[in-house]
């Protein structure tokens, strides 16, 4: 098997646009949550989100978004996308930079693209809008291209010009997680030599507000202390959106071009729980299980891994599940990981999720910290045996598991280790 | 004229079209709403210009502005099919006409665009773009005949026509225009491009011709401004091209060009004929 390593990141994300603010809020443990204007209605007790600044999407004409002005989009670019289209075109840009590729490493046969996002439901809901107001024929021939789930695939491979593999992955919370895992394979069985893996999700009132439904949303109304996996008194989670970009190479082809790597993606696992359309398995089975495959695959045990950056989205349940299966693979044999919820600043990003906290995690390896789980006033008693770490510490991890977990309760397990081990 | 105001033009409708135009220049608003008003025809080219040019990228915005009908929306502009429906939306939603798909397959220029809504907005049929005929169907239809016909398979567009004629070297004449040096007569080049006038007048759609042209009164009538650049010998590829210049019954003007490959063969400024309608 073939060796994956990450060159290049890119972010657009609630806790930063850009790899350095990204560090800093992981080292000062900054959120990026604040009372959202939309939802601050009578209406509406969800009052709390973690938007994404410097940008403005919130018309239904993509003509009038903003973006910062180190973007340039054609215009037939921009009237594809979706909101977090807009987002992952610019995490693609800054991705593409940080990993150093030029354009015939980017657009050629043995690179591709995996994205993962929801697809956009305030592009679907507008262009619907028009066309029962206007009729369909004169709906917009860009509605279902930026709307639809594989919005992100289109629309960047036509932009990149990608010619390898192109495909999304939907499994809820845990689709980043499964784009990554299947890029990972691709180049590990030598069928491609680079592939872009992309996350996006809105993050906007259409796309956060009916998790209110399933009352999975916090109705707190502090934004520094609403969103608190771990804590006795947490009460749901804070919606968010942006886009991660992570850029997959085969480690020879990485050494030679003289690529700086963050980290080696060792391998993964996944499981389901089989179990409940929602609701993850009350004792974490199918994590269980993919922790333990994530492991075999890549022949280390549990004492190897010394970070473990959680899924725990801050709801009752889904904490409460994961701390169970934790506890099952590492505390049982006596392994004590740094364990942190990085969703504690950023809110809980959907699709996107998995990747972002998989950037911070090799972000850990590389740039020397072990990121800490905010907002804990009062450690649930479940937690007790578990190491989790409420302040950022300084040292690497030398290997980091990510987990995720999806409706219907699809796990996903990435390990991520020092590439100088 | 006097015009009479329209009384659907509510100021709910003029607040709707100027929010669907927000991205147009102010004359194609004003040419909009003038054509909505008071059905002002003379805006149309100003309101189609202005709403293809507000979907275009900046750098090649200048093409559409300097006025080339000829300029082709895809190669030039970048006018690819999704982009086009955009347009056509739009043109559709302030003309206040509806466009079928089965319409718009033969549009390939602005002059093309500029030209079928023109028509679509008086109420006229549009004419079928593009008409190819093969030597056989020429045949039939032209009054000249083997081994007096100098054009081939042809293209007829709404206001030009395209043919090609390749020198075999067996044509009569060849034998003694010159002695031993075979070279294609320059008259016989006019004749090419006026028998080619000949196709485009008894096979055009243009609704100006107001009745079938009778073949049998087709008659050359003058030819001005003529400039031969090239010897064409056989083997030599001709390309023919008549563009409509101006129909004044029952005279009809045509420019005329031959290029063989890259390189410019005749140019006729005018050629006349004088034609009648069938009786």
């Amino acid at each position: 098997m073939r060796k994956v390593v990450v060159t290049g990141l890119g972010f657009v994300t609630s806790i930063g646009n850009d790899k350095a603010t990204v560090i800093d809020s992981l080292c000062h443990l900054k959120h990026g949550i604040e009372l959202f204007p939309p939802f601050q209605k009578d209406n509406i007790p969800v009052k709390l989100a973690a938007p994404i600044k410097e940008f403005n999407t919130e018309s239904i004409d993509s003509e009038d978004w903003t973006s910062p002005s180190q973007y340039k989009l054609r215009m037939d670019t921009l009237r594809g996308l979706s909101p977090h289209g807009l987002y992952a075109y610019c995490a693609m840009v800054q991705a593409i930079q940080d990993a150093g590729l030029s354009e015939d490493e980017i657009s050629n046969p043995k690179t591709g693209l995996f994205t993962a996002s929801s697809g956009s439901v305030f592009m679907t809901y507008n262009h619907l809008n028009r066309m029962f107001k206007v009729g369909v024929l004169r709906t917009s021939p860009q509605g279902i291209i930026s709307s639809i789930v594989g919005t992100l695939n289109f629309n960047l491979v036509a932009a990149f010009k990608i010619k390898g593999a192109s495909c999304g992955f939907a499994s809820a919370c845990s689709s980043s997680g499964h784009a990554l895992g299947y890029a990972h394979d691709e180049i590990a069985l030598g069928r491609h030599d680079r592939m872009f893996v992309v996350g996006g999700e809105d993050g906007n009132f259409l796309n956060i507000l009916p998790f209110a439904g399933m009352r999975v949303l916090t109705l707190s109304l502090d934004p520094d202390r609403a969103s608190r996996p771990f804590d006795k008194n947490r009460d749901g989670f804070v919606g968010t959106g942006g886009a991660v970009v992570m850029v997959l190479e085969e480690e020879s082809i990485a050494r030679k071009r003289k690529a700086d790597i963050y980290a080696e993606f060792k391998g993964w696992g996944q499981a389901s729980d089989g179990y409940h359309v929602a609701l993850s398995h009350p004792e974490g089975n199918g994590l269980i299980q993919s922790m333990q495959r994530a492991l075999e695959s890549v022949k280390l045990g549990p004492k190897d891994i010394d970070y473990i950056n959680a899924h725990a989205p801050s709801t009752l349940a889904g904490d409460l599940s994961e701390m169970r299966a934790l506890k099952n693979v590492f505390s049982q044999n006596n392994c004590k990981p740094a364990i942190s919820s990085t969703k504690a600043l950023t809110g809980h990003a959907l699709s996107l999720a998995s990747i972002m906290e998989a950037s911070f995690s090799v972000l850990a390896i590389k740039e020397n910290f072990t990121p800490g789980s905010a907002h804990i006033e009062t450690l649930d008693p479940e937690a007790k045996g578990l190491n989790i770490i409420n302040k950022t510490q300084e040292g690497s991890p030398k290997h980091v598991m990510s987990n995720s977990s999806g409706f219907g309760g699809a796990n996903v397990s990435l390990i991520f280790s020092d590439p100088n081990l | 004229m006097e015009l009479k105001k329209s009384p659907a033009f509510t100021p709910h409708l003029e607040d709707e079209l100027r929010e669907s135009l927000k991205r147009c220049s102010p004359e194609t608003v004003e040419a909009v709403l003038g054509f909505r008003q008071y059905g002002n025809f003379d805006g149309i080219p100003v309101i189609v210009l202005g709403i293809i040019e507000r979907f275009l990228e900046p750098d090649v915005r200048h093409l559409l502005r300097e006025g080339n009908d000829d300029t082709r929306l895809f190669e030039d502009l970048g006018v690819d099919s999704l982009l086009m429906v955009e347009i056509i939306i739009l043109v559709e939603e302030t003309l206040d006409i509806s466009i079928a798909n089965d319409e718009l397959r033969d549009i390939r220029s602005v002059g093309d665009i500029k030209t079928y809504l023109d028509y679509k907005v008086k109420g006229i049929p549009i004419p079928k773009q593009n008409k190819r005929l093969t030597v056989e169907e020429i045949a039939s239809v032209m009054p000249h005949q083997d081994p007096f016909l100098f054009i081939r398979e042809s293209k007829i567009s709404l206001n030009e026509a395209e043919s090609i004629y390749t020198i075999t070297g067996g044509e009569f004449f060849l034998e003694g225009h010159f002695k031993n040096n075979p070279v294609f007569p320059a008259s016989i080049l006019i004749e090419a491009l006026g028998q080619l006038a000949v196709l485009y007048l008894i096979r055009n759609e243009k609704p100006e011709f107001e009745q079938p042209i009778d073949t049998s009164k087709v008659m050359f009538a003058s030819c001005d401004g003529v400039r031969c650049h090239r010897v064409c010998r056989p083997g030599d590829i001709l390309d023919l091209k008549v563009k409509l210049k101006r129909i004044r019954y029952p005279l009809v003007t045509f420019e005329g060009t031959i290029t063989v490959g890259d390189e410019k063969a005749v140019f006729a400024e005018d050629i006349t004929l004088a034609f009648d309608y069938e009786s």
